[in-house]
């Protein structure tokens, strides 16, 4: 069971991923001055929260584990429940795991190929590992993995106490020149501020991160809220304080120009202690990785309960308590996603996908609202709340489209539509073929893993 | 993949299929236990559970999809079950260990890589020539900015503007008023951030020139040292000097590079300071610690507004003997004779004197301050071009243990007195040769103080001479408009005002503007005229054009450039002479673990046919013509036995072995590889210890 504390720290340290220390700068080269960058990450911060306020009503509504899963399921009917699974479960949450675990291989291997980059069998030796010792880790021990997550999470947070304490410091040693006319020179036009607002909202993604597991929260009604409430607030609040941190040190061209800002920070500040940065850094993003597993188990375990996902997937290990099966059907996504040569690109094309899931999840919102009107509400926010997030969410959605169309996109929504396939064969029709296949395997892969139902344990 | 399980689905399965699906549960389990490879102690185990199900069905003890704890702990703990377990288990947890060990091996295994220096060529701009912005008919800095995308199109990484700090001199800003500015024919310092930021955003790097031995004659400096004001008494080197008869008898013998004393009378000091170059140009006096630091500061102010390296010119020139004694003269017999040219003397007490390579790597030192940041390395070259003899240039490599230049600038190549492919080869060879274990070599064929190799040697042999700087191994300096073969302009066009204005003795025909199109001035300017004429031949020679010719110099150095990136061996591997006579010179070179060889034959003389077959043992009969000078001959297939080149033409030749050159006894020692390191076909990546 997951109190008030952890709750924050898990939002705390979820949201809070490598992307602050090595690329803040997407935000800046959008609108090349330091006075709108800050404006900027702080504006993200309250959008963030709105968004989380959302969930924060749709968790207290519908108390299920599952994220966006139960809530479009209860609005919209299984449909798009089950598309948002399918796209979930097979390519944005294991490729993002992926990506997490490459973006870990390259920063520790990077320090071993000063001025070029690491070879290719390097980095994905690298993140192949990390993939499989968590998936271990986590398929091993529920405490092993929330040790490793605590530590790790401590880790970041040490790391972020000490950038923005040394830029304090540096600030109050009058260090601000960066800061003077800090809006001169910025390019603000319409296009600017909403793509530095899409790359800006992307550093804070993982706010929903409690809703996939409302079921283990401990009072919920009080928790879940709470913990939104508090936990964006303060990585806005860290944010735009290591923002700051960095300006102190690097003139707005100096940021845009470092390959890993962070590390560049504590080389002109920390000096001779500077490889504490990237070492930090390291455990940072090898404790996102380890987070995603979380949640990606608790998604198969609701979409399996609801017969969307192969059951077995939703099993429980009887010694160890572990979703076990998830976790290792994640891993293995995850290293298929690692072989081939570029993901990036493809899940740069797929990350547009997960905001049509929170505009539709927030429009069920709304349309509860009204369909859904005895439904119990501890916590009731103002409707122009989900409004304002589904128009947002539009336009994130429709920004990189219109900014630079690709073909990339419509091969996306064919893959998610095509989901509707596999609904119709598996889900909805139910072909007894299909079970005289799974039931055996999932007999198999039952004794094999030693797992059982959930509710069976 | 999706199933639907309802709960009541176990007993219905139980009743229909049960037979059926246990012949299918024991097929299953048979396959399962083959691929671990336990089957023969699995087999009749699973026979047995088969028929202890069978006869157990009525009491629901048997395993079903979906089952609960209690049923599963029955059968999961059974031998096949429990050893696949097992066994899967510690292959997973074998390949997280192995995974883990292959990276740290790859690791330590790992060649240190090419840095951005040594990768890329260096593209050198003569700031003034390049391109106007603002149509004053001079080069600016803006102009540079607006041209970038020629130097992503030449596949290039790393562009050297030459000096441009705020001089009096029209010409090369030799001699700066104000090491902290530029000169406003160039632009502003707002010109210069905007530059660097357009740079490094195209992922290029830059460095720029720095000679610290002396200043112009405005600098502040030696207005405040001719008064002699606080520290700044002792920035320049003064000494008195005896008037007798209105003239002045300097302190020694000593004289200037451009000819006569050195020393030259200050009416405000009334003592002589002491210029190895004009009399505008005092030197600074090195052995003042005030003076030093000024230098590193100046460094410093450069490398803070993201410099990426620095080519200090005329280091030689730091000290000076503190003792004044005469310097001997070259032809002894000459006794009483008045020394007036540089050449009559040794410059045994003025050049090179001990405590210069200390400064020099007390630069080196303020450089590697600002390369710790990871990716940020600043790159120091050294470059004189005034002769000097070999061993003295490989002292700037520094040694072993303590780092001085990444390298001197090789002008051996500029300087080689005639042409032919022995002459080419004593030229690489001798620096070769010299230099030291482990550093790495640089080439150029053109600098802004020689004549355009078209002009100096000969325009049949452009092409052949960029072919020879992009397959040398190091680190190739192309001089603006050598990528398209620009030759010097008539030096009668160099109109008298400018050959006249400079005490410096300065070349300009092999700086007119860069040759961009057809139009009016080549494209430099779009002003009336420019500071130095356009070369006549630009309507045929220019960026515009050569283009779209795909015989053209500047497609030729595009497609070698694409070689160079592309290829290993011709990037980092090994070279290997094979041939040098006064027609030809060949070298090969080879990668270890690669058995693609290029071989290179380039003609820097007449018309010859040589027999390769006949040097190499185990050559390949046949080759094939990579890339050629003559365009039409790329891709052909050559006999090994009978290689013709015409004049001035060049062959990349490619073809397979595996018996590389470097690894034959007979070329021993005529084989040559810095930065050593071994390629592994299966892993696609470079290692080393081989």
């Amino acid at each position: 069971k997951v109190g008030l504390f952890s709750g924050i720290c898990m939002i705390v340290g979820t949201i809070i991923g490598s992307g602050i220390f090595v690329s803040p700068k997407s935000v800046l080269a959008n609108v090349e001055a330091v006075g709108p960058c800050l404006t900027i990450w702080a504006a993200c911060g309250v959008l963030a929260t709105l968004g989380a306020l959302c969930f924060a009503e749709l968790g207290t509504m519908i108390t299920k584990s599952g994220g966006e899963y139960p809530y479009l399921m209860e609005a919209f009917g299984p449909i798009p429940a089950f598309l948002f699974s399918w796209t979930s479960l097979l390519v944005t949450k294991p490729s993002s795991f992926a990506i997490i675990c490459l973006s870990f291989a390259e920063y520790a291997s990077a320090p071993f190929y000063p001025g070029c980059d690491p070879p290719q069998a390097v980095i994905k030796c690298l993140a192949a590992a990390a993939i499989v010792v968590i998936t271990i880790v986590n398929s091993l021990s529920v405490k092993l993995g929330s040790y490793l997550q605590n530590f790790l999470t401590a880790a970041k947070m040490i790391i972020v106490t000490v950038i923005i304490v040394s830029g304090i410091v540096l600030l109050a040693q009058g260090k601000t020149e960066n800061f003077k006319d800090s809006f001169k020179d910025s390019k603000i036009s319409l296009s600017s501020i909403s793509l530095a607002f899409y790359n800006g909202l992307w550093a804070y993604d993982g706010w929903n991160q409690l809703n996939y597991i409302t079921e283990e929260l401990k009072n919920p009604y009080r928790n879940l809220p709470l913990s939104i409430i508090i936990g964006i607030p303060l990585v806005t609040v860290c944010y735009v304080l290591i923002n700051i941190s960095y300006f102190t040190v690097m003139t707005s061209t100096e940021l845009l120009q470092s390959q890993a800002v962070a590390v560049t920070f504590g080389d002109r500040v920390l000096y001779p202690a500077s490889w504490i940065v990237p070492l930090f850094v390291v455990f940072s993003t090898i404790g996102s990785a380890n987070g995603t597993c979380f949640t990606a188990g608790r998604l198969v375990y609701v979409a399996g309960r609801e017969g969307h996902m192969l059951k077995v997937l939703s099993y429980i290990s009887v010694k160890r308590l572990t979703p076990a099966p998830a976790i290792i059907f994640y891993g293995a996504i995850a290293i298929i996603y690692i072989i081939p040569g570029d993901i990036e690109t493809l899940i740069n094309y797929f990350s547009f996908a997960v905001w049509i899931f929170y505009g539709l999840t927030v429009f069920a919102l709304i349309v509860m609202r009204f369909t859904r009107k005895e439904l119990d509400r501890p916590i009731k926010i103002p409707i122009i709340i989900p409004v304002i997030v589904t128009l947002v969410s539009i336009v994130l959605v429709l920004a990189p489209i219109i900014s630079a169309p690709e073909l990339a996109y419509l091969y996306c929504i064919l893959f998610i539509l095509s989901g509707l396939i596999v609904y119709a064969l598996f889900v909805h029709f139910k072909f007894s073929w299909a079970q005289k296949i799974s039931k055996p395997m999932t007999m198999h892969l039952q004794m094999l893993l030693e797992v059982v139902p959930a509710e069976e344990v | 993949m999706v199933e639907e399980a309802a709960k009541s689905l176990p007993m219905e399965l139980s009743e229909k299929g049960g037979v059926e699906n246990n012949g299918f549960v024991q097929n299953e389990a048979f396959d399962d236990k083959e691929t671990d490879a336990s089957s023969q102690e699995g087999m009749p185990k699973a026979c047995a559970v088969a028929v202890e199900a069978v006869a157990e069905e009525e009491t629901v003890l048997k395993p079903y999809a979906g089952m609960p704890k209690e049923v599963l702990l029955q059968f999961s703990s059974q031998a096949r079950y429990r050893v696949t377990r097992e066994i899967l288990f510690w292959l997973i947890i074998a390949a997280a260990v192995a995974l883990v060990c292959a990276t740290i091996a790859i690791i330590a295994l790992s060649p240190k890589c090419l840095d951005w220096w040594q990768a890329s060529p260096i593209y050198q701009i003569y700031p003034r020539s390049f391109k106007d912005s603002n149509m004053d008919g001079d080069g600016d800095l803006k102009g540079i900015q607006e041209k970038l995308d020629h130097i992503t199109y030449l596949n290039i990484k790393t562009v050297w503007i030459t000096s441009f700090f705020k001089s009096p001199l029209k010409d090369l800003g030799y001699g700066a008023e104000d090491f902290y500015d530029i000169d406003p024919i160039f632009g502003s310092m707002r010109d210069f951030e905007s530059l660097i930021a357009a740079i490094h955003d195209r992922g290029l790097k830059v460095i720029m020139d720095l000679i610290p031995n002396h200043t112009s004659d405005k600098h502040r400096w030696f207005q405040l040292s001719r008064n002699r004001t606080g520290k700044y008494t002792d920035y320049y080197i003064w000494q008195d000097c005896r008037q007798a008869a209105g003239s002045v008898i300097p302190p020694n013998n000593w004289v200037s590079v451009f000819g006569n004393s050195s020393w030259q009378f200050d009416d405000v000091r009334k003592q002589c300071y002491f210029h190895q170059f004009g009399k505008e140009q005092p030197d600074l006096n090195f052995r003042s610690p005030a003076v030093q630091q000024e230098i590193y500061d100046i460094m410093k102010f450069w490398l803070n507004k993201g410099i990426d390296g620095f080519s200090f010119s005329s280091l030689k020139f730091l000290l000076e003997a503190t003792h004044l004694r005469d310097e001997p003269q070259v032809n002894k017999s000459q006794n009483g004779v008045i020394i007036t040219a540089y050449s009559q003397l040794y410059h045994d007490y003025t050049t090179t004197q001990v405590g210069m390579h200390d400064i020099v790597r007390s630069f080196r030192q303020t450089m590697n301050e600002f390369s710790r940041e990871p990716g940020r390395y600043r790159f120091m070259g050294s470059g004189d071009d005034e002769k000097e003899d070999i061993e003295a240039t490989m002292m700037y490599y520094g040694t072993t243990f303590i780092q001085e230049a990444d390298f001197p600038f090789n002008f051996n190549l500029i300087n080689m007195k005639n042409l032919s492919g022995n002459s080419i080869f004593e030229a690489v060879d001798l620096w070769m040769k010299n230099m030291p274990v482990g550093k790495w070599p640089n080439w150029a064929v053109g600098s802004p103080n020689a004549a355009r190799i078209s002009s100096r040697i000969g325009k049949q042999y452009v092409n052949v001479m960029n072919m020879l700087l992009l397959t040398l191994p190091g680190t190739p300096v192309t001089y603006y408009g050598e990528e398209i073969g620009m030759e010097n302009i008539a030096s009668e066009n160099v109109s008298e005002e400018h050959v006249n204005s400079d005490p410096v003795v300065v070349t300009l025909p092999e700086k007119s503007p860069m040759q961009w199109d057809g139009n009016i001035n080549a494209g430099f300017t779009e002003g009336n005229s420019s500071w130095l004429p356009v070369n006549s031949n630009y309507q045929s020679v220019n960026v515009e054009v050569q283009m779209t010719q795909s015989n053209s110099t500047l497609n030729l150095y595009r497609e070698l450039m694409l070689l160079r990136n592309s290829e290993l061996p011709i990037n980092r591997g090994w070279m290997c002479y094979i041939w040098n006579d006064s027609n030809v010179f060949v070298y090969v070179r080879e990668l270890d673990g690669l058995d693609r060889v290029f071989m290179m034959v380039l003609n820097f003389g007449q018309e010859s046919t040589i027999d390769l077959r006949a040097i190499v043992p185990n050559l390949p009969s046949e080759a094939v013509v990579r890339l050629s000078t003559n365009f039409s001959n790329a891709g052909k297939a050559v006999s090994t036995k009978l290689i013709k080149t015409e004049m001035g033409e060049g062959l990349v030749l490619e073809y397979k072995t595996t018996k590389p050159v470097h690894t034959m006894e007979t070329f021993q020692d005529k084989c040559f590889v810095a930065e050593k390191a071994c390629y592994s076909m299966a892993l696609n990546l470079l290692y080393m210890n081989c």
